[in-house]
């Protein structure tokens, strides 16, 4: 239906041409190359303005550039003798310009960006047929000359009402100044403004509006030059001719801009091949790269979380439609695989993003699965850190406990006794003195022994006085000599001292119970935002960390708070235990 | 002589209580956490306030931190701190400087109530009270050569009394002997150490604690 529609148009078009050109040139008014020119510069026009159209139906700037053709077409029956072809063709020849306007501001959606565009674009169309409209009215051509008038009989004007030569000169130096002069200028401001305030990705788009921009920079030139100043016939050979070339180069240019995207097929041909190469971490690069728009995210679907990762595995979410961020989601099947969030920009051209989409699924899926793998390895880690946590979290509640509870019970019943004791002084008999004194010393015994389980399960040193203290303590404890040769003196994050002094605490028992060794030293410093922790000793080696539950569980701690352990201990040369834990700043 | 108590749990604030009244203290104040203790101290301007060192909200060192600060301003109050655990490190921090008005106990020396009720007299005019513990382990840090090694067993326990803070009165009541033999005690000590005889008890602590901890 609508390939039978722009034949049709381009039928009416071609007829419209031929009688126009015999207009021109059968009575003489133009030589044959110029008004071939002014003929091929409205087929131009149409012929972009059809082929868009055909090609890019949803956009209007194909249909505003067959119009500007066929409004340059009528144009030429300015020049026919018949009065009412005249009157016709030069109330509506000068639409062309706003057509031409029109177009190149709504390019590529063929909707106007701003509020300022409509109000410009409405005013350029109330000009151009306003004032050829108004000099209709005055314009004899017994006493003015419009067009190439030492070429006989003009004919008249079916709108005169009442001639008047200074109204016509008034209205003619008005729209040159006006329309070509003020307007031409606020034209190629609005398209440098358009540039200024674009997106990378838009402005690759925007691209062959300069070239528009220029054309219509010179075309407001030369008729200033006309205007104001007198000039040779060679001079005005050269005008022409330029203008002519301007003019055709804005319906190709802006026709290539709204093909670009079936020329980038070339360009997704070459994504597919690039992507077969690309390891799924760079995906999103590779995709950035193709579609100009460095903004790109990829933001992968999971179905076990309901939700999007990011490459790394961490949850996403998409930006809410009105964020200035368009998103466009890729689905294989009725499964979702990926989103890609980007420039609105982009929107201009479906097809390409449609096409990179379509060619970077696969690939998107490879880094789907990645990313999926990454997540569920992150929640693991996330949740291993939390039950390590949730372990330290508990012991440190249980020697509360029993500090404030069993242990301060104890010592206030004793307490209650030697009172007691005091109290009834030299009225007791010696059996009983005995039994209360050897009853007080029980629970002397037994608040020191909760004491030391209490220390055991995690040592109030380490609360009170942090990890450099409860390593000092530590060292002491330990059956054979330890030196500590450093620790932070200030206070660190309680899981991260914690995990530090238990790693401390377990590699020192394994110490003790392994290496017999004569002695051993400690040490734990902050570098590059890690904790390090180092534990050596003169022993005999040998310690493997496949063997023996002991380092296991070191490793798990370490690991659990994402750090890493590193055991050097050769058969005997005694034992290295490295542990490296991420501290923040 | 005027006592403030703090101690959050309560079963053992009023033992402590108690005791004191019955040793003939007046107990001006009792209290469970450390911004009340702050509050009687400035009001009530005691001799003395027993401190638990752990008490609410984080049962961490809430006692420590408010007996410092009561320390930094009001040097007249003397600070004795229960803890439930002893510390080397904490403990040297607390009175290596500063050894007069202060005093340092396992929570369980309370049941040793003539000792006790001795320390926080000692504390409350103005003297020392360190807990054996901590003696212990800055002798035990010692290597056995040196001056230390010189020293009889009867001046080692001579040493560590004096370190705990206790005069010549105390140390002869504690180990059944004459003021006389204290002294030569004292005496042989201080010159083995190659120490100089300190004129007063707290300055006798500091120097003892010092070649200690040096």
């Amino acid at each position: 239906m609508r390939t039978r529609w722009i034949l049709l148009l381009a039928a009416v078009g071609v007829v419209l041409g031929v009688f126009g050109y015999r207009v021109l040139v059968d009575r003489g008014q133009q030589p044959p190359e110029e008004a071939a020119a002014h003929i091929g510069v409205a087929w131009t026009f149409l012929a972009a303005g059809l082929i868009a159209w055909g090609r890019r139906p949803q956009s209007r700037v194909g249909a505003l550039l067959a119009a500007a053709g066929f409004a340059l077409l009528v144009r030429r029956f300015q020049y026919s003798e018949s009065s009412a072809l005249f009157t016709a063709a030069f109330a509506l020849g000068e639409l062309s310009n706003a057509f031409i306007a029109h177009a190149v501001l709504a390019y590529p959606t063929g909707r106007l960006q701003s509020r300022l565009e409509g109000i410009f674009v409405r005013a350029g169309y109330l000009l151009v047929l306003a004032f050829p409209l108004a000099t209709l009215l005055v314009y004899d051509p017994r006493r003015s000359c419009l067009f190439y008038c030492a070429f006989g009989g003009p004919p008249h004007s079916l709108l005169l009402v009442h001639p008047s030569n200074g109204v016509f000169d008034l209205l003619r130096d008005s729209y040159r100044l006006g329309v070509f002069g003020v307007l031409g200028v606020v034209f190629v401001a609005l398209i440098a403004w358009k540039f200024v305030n674009a997106s990378p990705p838009r402005r690759r788009t925007l691209a062959p509006l300069a070239v528009a921009g220029a054309a219509a920079g010179m075309r407001a030139l030369i008729e200033a030059a006309i205007t104001f100043t007198t000039y040779s016939e060679d001079t005005r050979q050269i005008l022409f001719w330029s203008q002519v070339t301007a003019q055709i180069a804005i319906p190709i240019a802006l026709l290539a801009g709204l093909l670009r995207a079936r020329l980038a097929r070339g360009d997704v041909a070459h994504l597919l091949l690039e992507l077969e190469r690309t390891p799924p971490a760079q995906v999103r690069d590779a995709l950035s790269r193709a579609l100009g728009d460095p903004s790109l995210e990829v933001a992968f679907w999971v179905p076990e979380r309901a939700g999007y990762v990011d490459a790394a595995g961490q949850p996403v979410a998409l930006p809410q439609d009105d964020a200035g961020r368009a998103i466009t989601r890729l689905e294989q099947g009725a499964e979702r695989v990926a989103a890609l969030v980007h420039d609105p920009a982009l929107l201009d051209e479906p097809e390409l993003i449609g096409a990179v989409g379509a060619a970077a699924r696969l690939a998107l899926d490879n880094a789907r699965l990645q990313a999926e793998l990454r997540a569920q390895l992150v929640a693991v880690r996330e949740s291993r850190a939390r039950i390590v946590a949730a372990g330290d979290s508990e012991r440190r509640r249980i020697e509360q406990d029993l500090h404030d509870g069993a242990q301060q019970r104890l010592v206030a019943l004793a307490l209650e006794l030697r009172t007691a004791q005091r109290r009834l002084g030299g009225s007791l008999d010696r059996d009983l003195e005995s039994i209360l004194d050897s009853t007080v010393e029980q629970l002397q015994r037994a608040v020191e022994e909760l004491r030391e389980l209490a220390h055991g399960v995690h040592p109030p040193v380490l609360t009170q006085g942090g990890l450099a203290a409860a390593l000092d303590d530590l060292a002491r404890r330990i059956p054979i000599p330890v030196r500590v040769l450093a620790a932070p003196q200030e206070r660190l994050a309680p899981e991260l001292e914690a995990t530090a002094y238990f790693v401390v605490c377990e590699a020192l028992a394994n110490v003790v119970k392994h290496a017999q060794a004569s002695a051993a030293t400690v040490s734990a410093a902050r570098a590059n935002g890690s904790l390090v922790v180092e534990i050596a000793d003169d022993g005999v080696g040998g310690a493997d960390l496949s063997r023996g539950s002991g380092l296991r569980g070191l490793y798990d701690r370490v690991e659990a708070r994402g750090g890493r352990l590193r055991v050097v201990s050769p058969p005997g040369g005694g034992t290295r235990i490295v542990g490296e834990l991420p501290c923040a700043s | 002589m005027r006592v403030v108590v703090a101690e959050d749990s309560v079963l053992l604030r009023e033992g402590l209580v108690r005791l004191l009244q019955e040793a003939e203290f007046e107990v001006v104040a009792q209290v469970g956490n450390a911004d009340e203790l702050r509050a009687v101290v400035r009001r009530d301007k005691p001799d003395i306030a027993i401190v638990d060192i752990r008490m609410p909200p984080t049962h961490t060192d809430e006692g420590a931190q408010a007996a410092a600060r009561i320390r930094e301003q009001d040097r007249e109050v003397g600070i004795l701190l229960l803890s439930q655990v002893i510390e080397l490190r904490h403990a040297l921090k607390l009175f290596s400087e500063t050894p007069e008005r202060f005093g340092y106990l396992l929570k369980d020396r309370v049941l040793d109530i003539d000792d006790f009720i001795d320390a926080v007299r000692r504390v409350a005019r103005g003297g020392t009270a360190i807990d054996p513990e901590v003696v212990a382990e800055l002798l035990g840090r010692r290597k056995e050569q040196g001056p230390l090694g010189e020293l009889t067993p009867r001046e080692r326990e001579v040493l560590s009394l004096m370190a705990e803070g206790r005069s010549n009165h105390g140390i002869c009541a504690k180990l059944f002997l004459s003021p006389k033999t204290v002294e030569t005690h004292v005496a042989s000590i201080f010159m083995k150490l190659g120490l100089r005889q300190a004129p007063d008890d707290h300055r006798r602590v500091l120097a003892v604690l010092a070649y200690l901890n040096s």
